[in-house]
């Protein structure tokens, strides 16, 4: 628990105003623009409170949902069960890691308050990486979306097998190159034996009643540690899809490279839930190739603005940062390469 | 500054009673704006109605929690003893829980109204989403939205078989400045889930009396298509014989 307190002062302050800062750079881009353009202030911040209260809308259940399950993970699922449960080799439980979300079906806002707690009960830091950027798809909620939009077609297949090949092999990296303690902040660590004392690592299993109240605390505290992130994400997403024209990007759908990246860009900044990306992916088929449209399945659930903010909430800032890059340049390279090898 | 050492976890009575207070007016707060938004029919503004059960499925979990705390505050204040905050979270300091209200404020502030022309930018689609819906297809084209005829002729291999048919949608009013003086676009969102996905999708619509309807009026526009030239493609344009002024439809937008 002390590795917190090795942050130096500016910055503890600089996280501290971070928020502030934000938001306050946010402002001053609504004002600037809309001024420039010659729209009515009045008429922006309307469609950004609209755009914004959609998303939160939108999103705020699926984050209420996934604190209670963690909540209830919290409260009955003790650090035994899960290393009884995990397989014993790495590689075994990293591949476990990626169908995880058919044990819990949460979709890229409900799960990383799942995951952290996990990680508290001691799930290995790799398989929890695994975890977090596969069940966003492979989970049945998803399953079934996609295959309503797109039918047991390439793009389907294309979608399930690049979000497991990506999300197995970013766990295989953290696994071989990474230590826990370097990659996860302080909260998501598992508390040790002896360490601050505060919560002993085998605790007696609760009554029902104790169980449901402590769950109902911990998804307390969870929502407000976790919701700051979404709304922050939520404000950045509405403002992107209120001053960024779209047109302007997809004006370079063609390229079998620039039309990848371009649809990577896209699913950063919609930051679209992952249970209906697939009916908003249906627009772009015929203006823009296969490949991207795949890579935007595969790369949107894992990484957007929404969640990465989210991630700040658990891993260190260096790690986000790899969290981002190693699945955009993964999930770069199975579009680019499907655009050139695979005519579908 | 908060410093997270072991120390720090245990807070002073006061802020801890004060923070908890504020957790529980921001959650019984939102439990009740998602149930005034649901209430007075909002809901349609922000998201597609198949996903309205989220929101009350929201109400009820921000309930829970808000009694919760209710409850956890004030056992906590009958005991005595400060209750120290639990490994596995962080302190929060007051910015933090304040974040948290910033949707409240913005429900509460704006007035809340859909995306309408203003928020097109430019990316108007006369080109529908070929989804796998079609039934439309079978009823009266009388009941055809603007998204059911660009399906329609998405599908059809020669669009100039709608030459003749009659059409009555409802949309608002876009023009764009090089539009022809006696052309604007009935025009409607489109959303799967959230806002967030909002496409604009329109029909060109001619009629003399054109100039007169103003940027995001809601109108209701009965006519004939007749296949001719709109900004450069070949397309089956509207040639209204009424349009009339109407209030916002309940459900702004369409779920394709």
């Amino acid at each position: 628990m002390q590795t917190s307190t090795t942050s130096s002062p500016l910055t503890q302050l600089v996280r501290d105003w971070l928020w502030i800062i934000l938001a306050l750079l946010i402002a001053g881009v609504l004002l600037a623009i809309s001024i420039s353009a010659g729209r009515d202030p009045g008429t922006v911040i309307s469609i950004f409170a609209t755009r914004f209260l959609g998303i939160f809308i939108e999103a705020a259940p699926f984050l209420l949902l996934g604190v209670m399950v963690s909540g209830m993970i919290d409260a009955f699922v003790t650090p035994d069960d899960i290393a009884r449960l995990v397989p014993k080799n790495p590689v075994l439980a990293t591949i476990a890691g990626a169908f995880l979300g058919f044990a819990f079906p949460v979709c890229e806002c409900g799960v990383v308050p799942v995951v952290r707690k996990l990680f508290t009960k001691g799930l290995p830091m790799w398989v929890g990486v695994t975890f977090l950027l596969a069940a966003p798809v492979i989970n049945p909620i998803v399953l079934a979306s996609t295959f309503v939009a797109f039918g047991f077609s390439p793009v389907f297949i294309g979608r399930f097998l690049g979000t497991i090949a990506v999300s197995i092999a970013v766990g295989l990296v953290f696994a071989l190159g990474a230590r826990p303690q370097d990659v996860l902040r302080p909260v998501a660590l598992m508390p040790l034996r002896g360490g601050d004392g505060t919560v002993p690592l085998t605790m007696p299993r609760r009554t029902l009643m104790m169980g449901l109240r402590e769950a109902l605390r911990s998804a307390n505290r969870e929502f407000f540690d976790m919701s700051r992130y979404l709304v922050i994400g939520t404000a950045l997403a509405a403002a992107m899809q209120t001053f960024v024209p779209q047109d302007v990007l997809v004006a370079l759908g063609r390229g079998p490279v620039i039309s990848v990246v371009v649809m990577q860009v896209l699913a950063f900044v919609l930051s679209v839930c992952s249970t209906v990306d697939s009916f908003l992916a249906l627009a772009f088929v015929g203006t823009f190739t296969s490949g991207s449209i795949i890579t935007f399945l595969i790369f949107g659930p894992m990484i957007d603005i929404k969640s990465m903010l989210m991630f700040v909430g658990v891993f260190k800032r260096k790690t986000v940062l790899y969290l981002i890059v190693l699945p955009f340049l993964m999930s770069l390279i199975i579009g680019v390469w499907l655009n050139l090898n695979v005519a579908i | 500054m908060q410093v997270t050492t072991n120390f720090d976890l245990i807070q002073p009575r006061v802020r801890q009673d004060g923070q908890a207070w504020a957790k529980t007016i921001i959650l019984i707060g939102l439990a009740a704006y998602f149930a005034w938004v649901i209430a007075s029919g909002n809901l349609s503004n922000y998201i597609n109605e198949r996903f309205s059960w989220l929101s009350y499925v929201a109400v009820v979990i921000f309930a829970l929690l808000g009694i919760g705390n209710v409850i956890e505050t004030l056992r906590r204040r009958s005991s005595e003893l400060p209750v120290i905050q639990p490994a596995g979270s962080e302190v929060l300091t007051w910015r933090g829980i304040l974040v948290v209200a910033v949707p409240l404020v913005l429900g509460t502030l704006i007035p809340s109204r859909p995306l309408g022309a203003e928020s097109v930018s430019g990316n108007l689609s006369t080109n529908a989403v070929a989804t796998s819906n079609m039934t439309a297809f079978t009823t009266d084209p009388l009941t055809w939205n603007v998204l059911d005829w660009l399906r329609a002729f998405h599908s059809a291999e020669d669009v100039t078989s709608f030459n003749g048919r009659e059409a009555d949608v409802v949309g608002f009013v876009y023009r764009e400045a090089d539009f022809p003086e006696d052309t604007f676009m009935v025009a409607r969102f489109t959303v799967s889930c959230c806002v967030a996905d909002a496409g604009a999708i329109g029909l060109p619509v001619v009629w003399p009396d054109a100039p007169n309807y103003v940027q995001d009026t809601w109108v209701r526009v009965t006519g004939s298509f007749e296949v001719s030239e709109f900004r450069g493609d070949k397309l089956p344009i509207l040639k209204a014989a009424a349009v009339e002024v109407v209030t916002q439809p309940d459900h702004p937008y369409l779920y394709p």
